[in-house]
């Protein structure tokens, strides 16, 4: 069973279809709505895997449709759908990780008034991240990426009567937004540049050798080949949609958002798309890499940005408090990884972490829900503590979850995916840093990981919803199951034996490897988990915490370092006493201008203008009014006296007929003999 | 030559199907219908009559094209244009027919106006002298009946008498007129007389021909000096025949002689491009023109009788229309068809408005009409739209209307001759005639009702006719093409 790229716009459809009519059906309608939202994506999930069979068929293919939107002019707006194993691969990801979440959301959401809508957002949101993976179209994508940007700020500030929550979510639609002027402007020049937007268009495609070459052959301000730049205009865009340094402070603030939210949108899939856009224009990210001169390469932007992310993620995660930020901040982190690898040339191993951490993100995120959800919306970890023994089945799952974003070696499938980023970093030539910052992050990881799990779940219960919490029904810990499965078993798609997952990326086969290859380094990351859950271990877990005020044994230390993490570097302030007060300047400055010049420029002319009126109506009534008045009484004279020419007395109409006739034609005679 | 019938017959399937509604018509009141109260009486002859116009209109659609019957009818562009336009425009007329007052004999009234039809669509497509006098004499005698239909009243039995004496001078000057044409070449067909016609336009009996042909065609569409009778006839005879006489009437009657002029007579027209004017019949159609614009114009600003304030108006209409017959022969007659159906519409929509309002009492000065956004509101948003037209407001048909005539008439000699100094005028006039429209509009949607007049209940028939009407000439104002582009 296959299916054609021409038909490729079913799988988007459904959810949309799902989200439609969630909008429609009455607010008690709460089953219905469930069940319209997980069938459509159980659909969308079926056809996924079928296209994923399609496309590994032929993987090195790009099996396109495209269509003409609509012209002006000669010039037509074309768009059109994508199949390749890079599609296929994100489609399945995509609509599993939301199937699975949208089930636990039944179980989570059960209490809110707002069920169906929550299940409307979630589906519009399911069927624009769909839309940007199988769209051919750089157009088409922004298009499908602005509706994910708008669902996510939907479903943040789902909970709008809560002040943070909204807030969160303006934050959120805003930083993102500047990134997204930056890929617009991109995306305006590209169009610009080669008159095309589509992806693979039969040799025209803006990702096809013909048009790269002649982007990288131009160069435009500083020295930079325009393939450079738009290549960077391209990355703003991903830079805040996937919570990079320096737009990445929108993300932890999301979490405000119900936990399916944050799990799948804020953590599995959206936040992604970034890595994800990256990955598809990789053809034009790496089109410079053949210049020689050129002052700087689009990838190690890329990498540097993603190296900083990585260490700066992973170094806040550690001071915070909430489960949901630690998460968060980690997600930050890992994405930082991603970015990583696509900057030093391995897109393939940025789209292996991509897909094996949106499985164990999802995990962690819904067992941190599950959590929140038993202790009574909870989520500050001082508070909780012991839940380990009262909810198994979440605490195991965590610990798979927690495992593998650690990347304990060999079983867990994060492992796997950063050890090949790991690698790919050290093979890069152009500098050790991002290599270096990564395997600081590793460490960190570890531990904020282990600090995390040991807070939760052991010692004893410090408050009466961490004592009166209890398993969650099955329908929160299934997905929980069926997630921690995949966290385990998707990393055996792509070990250095066995690198399956990698060959049919990118359609040649990979030569395989030991699976110590590289010892020296895999030695040493080993070493570097070890450390990290090690020194964890050590302070928080061989001794919980007592109580609730008890303080942090990291504070205790150095509390200036803590506390500087703790308030998240204060990126926030800082933000606030630059860019929010030089606005706040510009505004001052904007409303002194308008107030006192502006303002009394349209006074004086006001008063101009009324004045010029005075005059005009004393003219007016003096002069041009009597004359006026004179002259429509002489018109309606004339009427009159026209009218009492009519008498009314047949005769009379008849002797006129009869002139008229004479005049004319002795009229026409005397025109005709001149 | 052989005739043939059988064309004829497929040709003039919708004359055919005019006469046998009428005579359905007459038949079913006599029988059927004989024991139904007038009002009732009235609508199913209204919607009988309906009928039979929207088949003969289906046949018309479907009719034949080009010359039939050895040439004596012709069947083009502007032909099956004004064909459909007038029944269109009498479809409204049998609306407010339904509406009014319901005369002592419905049915008579429905069937005479289906037998004017009748004359208006064969005027339509005539192109033979004897036959087109025929049309409109089957036509005007019609017209003379539905004017003094309501014969107890004095003013409609007078309106009725003045029409037929006015009416029967100007038949006999045509028929006059088409004798001498006949003399003159020998032929009744409009192309013959073309081609025979004596070279020199300067030919006195020529001259006195053309001069006759162009009384009857003043009176025909109310031009002035042959206007006299339309503020009597406006004024007096029952609301239903005033819309005929005042849209479907005056389409055909433009139909007919801009075809008669510029098929049977091109080579006498002359030219009014540019001064010294040459002779023909162009400077005396221009000198009617210019006369009726000002007789129309001026004549209006003093009325207090809203009929007659219509009378004079539809005057003033002629006139700027004949702007439009002057360029139809270099230009295409698209302009003055797209003028004189829209105009009809926005007419015999005001008419009907009036045929309403007059259930609840009379309705002659334009003071009857205060308050009516009060009484009734969509008789006063119709009434708008209608008067707004009248004067030319964009984005309504009649300012395209007079858009096309006026600038096809620019393109004769531009602003150099007197066709360009008469469209000066047109539109100089027009401003003045928002004055008259105006006064309409304040009384209708401004003034205060008298306090004694109730809510106007508008029947089904006429509230479909009349909005149906209000949406043409909106439609028709925002795309004109629809209608310039119909066959």
């Amino acid at each position: 069973m296959t299916i054609s790229a021409h038909n490729l716009w079913l799988i988007p459809l459904l959810p949309l279809l799902a989200s439609a009519s969630c909008s429609v059906i009455r607010r008690r309608g709460r089953s219905l709505a469930a069940t319209f939202a997980i069938l459509a994506m159980a659909g969308s999930f079926i056809l996924s895997c079928i296209a994923l069979r399609t496309a590994l068929l032929s993987p090195a293919s790009h099996l396109t449709s495209n269509f003409t939107w609509f012209g002006v002019g000669d010039y037509a707006v074309r768009l059109g759908w994508l199949l390749d194993p890079l599609t296929a691969f994100m489609c399945v990801m995509v609509t599993l990780v939301s199937l699975l979440i949208f089930i636990f959301s039944i179980g989570y959401m059960k209490d809110d008034p707002n069920f169906k809508q929550f299940y409307c957002f979630l589906s519009l949101f399911a069927a624009a991240m769909l839309g940007i993976v199988v769209a051919n179209s750089l157009l088409l994508l922004f298009i499908a990426w602005e509706l994910v940007g708008l669902s996510s700020y939907l479903l943040i500030g789902f909970w709008f009567h809560k002040p943070a929550a909204a807030a969160a979510a303006k934050k959120a639609f805003i930083t993102t937004r500047i990134g997204d002027l930056g890929f617009f402007m991109g995306i305006l020049w590209l169009n610009n540049a080669t008159g095309s937007l589509l992806f693979y268009d039969g040799g025209r495609g803006v990702l096809e050798p013909g048009s790269l070459a002649g982007l990288a052959a131009q160069t435009t301000v500083g020295g930079l080949a325009v393939s450079t730049a738009i290549g960077l205009l391209v990355f703003c865009g991903a830079i805040g949609k996937s919570g990079q340094f320096p737009l990445h402070v929108w993300l932890p603030d999301a979490m405000e958002g119900p936990t399916p939210v944050s799990a799948l949108i804020h953590a599995a899939t959206m936040v992604a798309a970034g890595v994800f856009l990256i990955a598809r224009v990789y053809p034009l990210m790496t089109a410079d890499l053949g210049l020689a001169g050129a002052p700087v390469h689009a990838l190690t932007v890329v990498a540097f940005i993603g190296a900083i992310t990585a260490l700066m993620g992973a170094c806040i995660a550690v001071g915070q408090n909430d489960i949901k930020r630690v998460l968060a901040f980690s997600t930050v982190s890992q994405l930082g990884y991603m970015m990583i690898a696509l900057g030093v040339g391995s897109w393939v191993a940025a789209i292996f972490h991509l897909l094996t951490h949106a499985f164990f993100k999802a995990l962690l995120f819904l067992g941190a829900g599950s959590v929140i959800h038993a202790a009574h919306h909870e989520q500050d970890m001082r508070s909780l503590g012991g839940l380990g023994r009262r909810m198994r089945v979440t605490f195991g799952t965590f610990a798979i979850g927690m495992m593998a974003l650690s990347g304990v070696p060999f079983v867990f499938s994060g492992y796997w995916s950063k050890e090949s980023i790991l690698h790919a970093a050290h093979e890069w030539d152009v500098s050790s840093l991002p290599f270096l910052m990564g395997l600081s992050a590793v460490v960190l990881t570890a531990f904020y990981m282990t600090r995390l799990v040991a807070e939760v779940f052991f010692g004893k219960a410090r408050s009466a919803s961490a004592e009166h919490a209890h398993e969650n029904s099955g329908v929160m810990t299934v997905p929980l199951v069926i997630l921690a499965v995949c966290a385990v078993g998707l990393g055996f798609l792509g070990t250095p034996a066995w690198p399956w997952l990698q060959s049919q990326l990118t359609g040649s086969t990979m030569p395989a490897h030991s699976l110590l290859e590289g010892g020296g380094l895999t030695v040493l990351s080993i070493v570097l988990v070890s450390v990290g859950i090690g020194t964890g271990w050590a302070l928080y877990a061989r001794h919980p915490r007592q109580t609730e005020d008890v303080q942090d044994p990291l504070e205790r230390a150095a509390p200036g370092a803590f506390g500087f993490l703790a308030a998240r570097m204060r990126f926030d302030e800082l933000y606030l006493a630059t860019f929010g007060r030089a606005n706040g300047y510009i505004a001052a400055l904007a409303d002194w201008l308008d107030r006192r010049v502006v303002g009394k420029i349209v006074e004086l002319a006001g008063r101009m203008s009324q004045s010029a009126g005075r005059f005009n109506r004393e003219a007016d009534e003096e002069g041009l009014n009597t004359g006026f008045n004179a002259a429509s009484d002489e018109l309606r004279l004339a009427g009159k006296l026209y009218s009492q020419a009519q008498t009314g007395e047949t005769h009379g109409y008849l002797r006129v007929l009869a002139i008229g006739f004479v005049v004319l034609a002795i009229a026409s005679m005397l025109g005709g003999s001149r | 030559m052989s005739p043939d019938y059988a064309g004829l017959f497929l040709a003039l399937r919708p004359e055919g199907a005019l006469v046998l509604g009428a005579l359905t018509v007459l038949a079913l009141d006599l029988s059927v219908f004989r024991r139904h109260s007038g009002d009732l009486r009235m609508a199913l002859a209204a919607m009988l009559g309906g009928i039979a116009v929207i088949g003969a209109g289906v046949l018309t659609w479907m009719g034949p094209h080009g010359s039939v019957f050895g040439g004596s009818l012709m069947f083009d562009r502007l032909a099956i244009t004004t064909r459909l336009g007038v029944l269109a425009l009498v479809l409204v007329s049998l609306g407010i027919a339904s509406a009014s007052r319901a005369p002592r004999n419905a049915a008579e009234f429905v069937a005479v106006i289906l037998f004017a039809s009748c004359g208006f669509t064969l005027m339509a497509a005539a192109q033979q002298l004897l036959l087109g006098f025929l049309a409109i004499e089957l036509a005007s005698l019609s017209l003379y009946v539905l004017a003094g239909f309501e014969k107890t009243r004095p003013t409609s039995a007078e309106a009725g008498m003045k029409y037929f004496l006015f009416g029967g001078m100007a038949a006999a000057f045509l028929l006059f007129g088409f004798s001498l044409l006949y003399g003159l070449t020998g032929s009744i067909d409009l192309p013959e007389i073309a081609s025979r016609l004596p070279a020199d336009p300067r030919n006195p009996l020529l001259v006195v021909a053309f001069v006759m042909v162009l009384v009857a065609f003043g009176f025909k569409v109310a031009a002035a000096p042959f206007h006299l009778w339309a503020p009597d006839v406006y004024e007096g005879a029952p609301t239903a025949s005033v819309s005929v006489v005042a849209s479907a009437s005056k389409l055909a009657g433009f139909a007919f002689f801009t075809r008669l002029l510029w098929v049977g007579m091109p080579t006498a027209a002359g030219s009014v491009a540019a001064l010294p004017v040459s002779a023909g019949w162009l400077p005396a159609l221009a000198a009617i023109s210019l006369f009726s614009m000002l007789v129309g114009n001026f004549g209006a600003l003093a009325q207090q009788n809203i009929r007659r304030l219509l009378a004079y108006s539809a005057i003033a209409h002629s006139g700027a229309l004949m702007l439009g017959v002057m360029a139809a022969g270099e230009f295409g007659s698209a302009p003055v068809f797209y003028y004189a159906a829209t105009y009809g519409l926005a007419a015999s929509g005001a008419f009907g408005v009036i045929a309403v309002v007059e259930r609840t009492g009379p309705c002659q000065k334009i003071s009857d009409l205060a308050g009516l956004h009060r009484r009734s509101p969509l008789l006063a948003g119709c009434l708008g739209i209608f008067i707004l037209s009248l004067a030319g407001i964009p984005p309504l048909a009649g300012f395209f209307g007079k858009f096309y005539v006026f600038a096809t008439a620019l393109r004769l000699g531009g602003l150099a001759g007197p066709a360009g100094w008469l469209v000066v005028l047109a539109i100089a006039l027009s401003a003045l005639a928002l004055y008259y429209y105006l006064v309409v509009l304040k009384q209708a949607l401004v003034a205060d009702p008298d306090p004694e007049a109730g809510p106007i209940k508008v029947p089904i028939l006429a509230a479909i006719a009349l909005v149906t009407a209000a949406g043409l000439v909106v439609l028709f104002g925002v795309a004109p093409s629809l209608l310039l582009n119909l066959p």
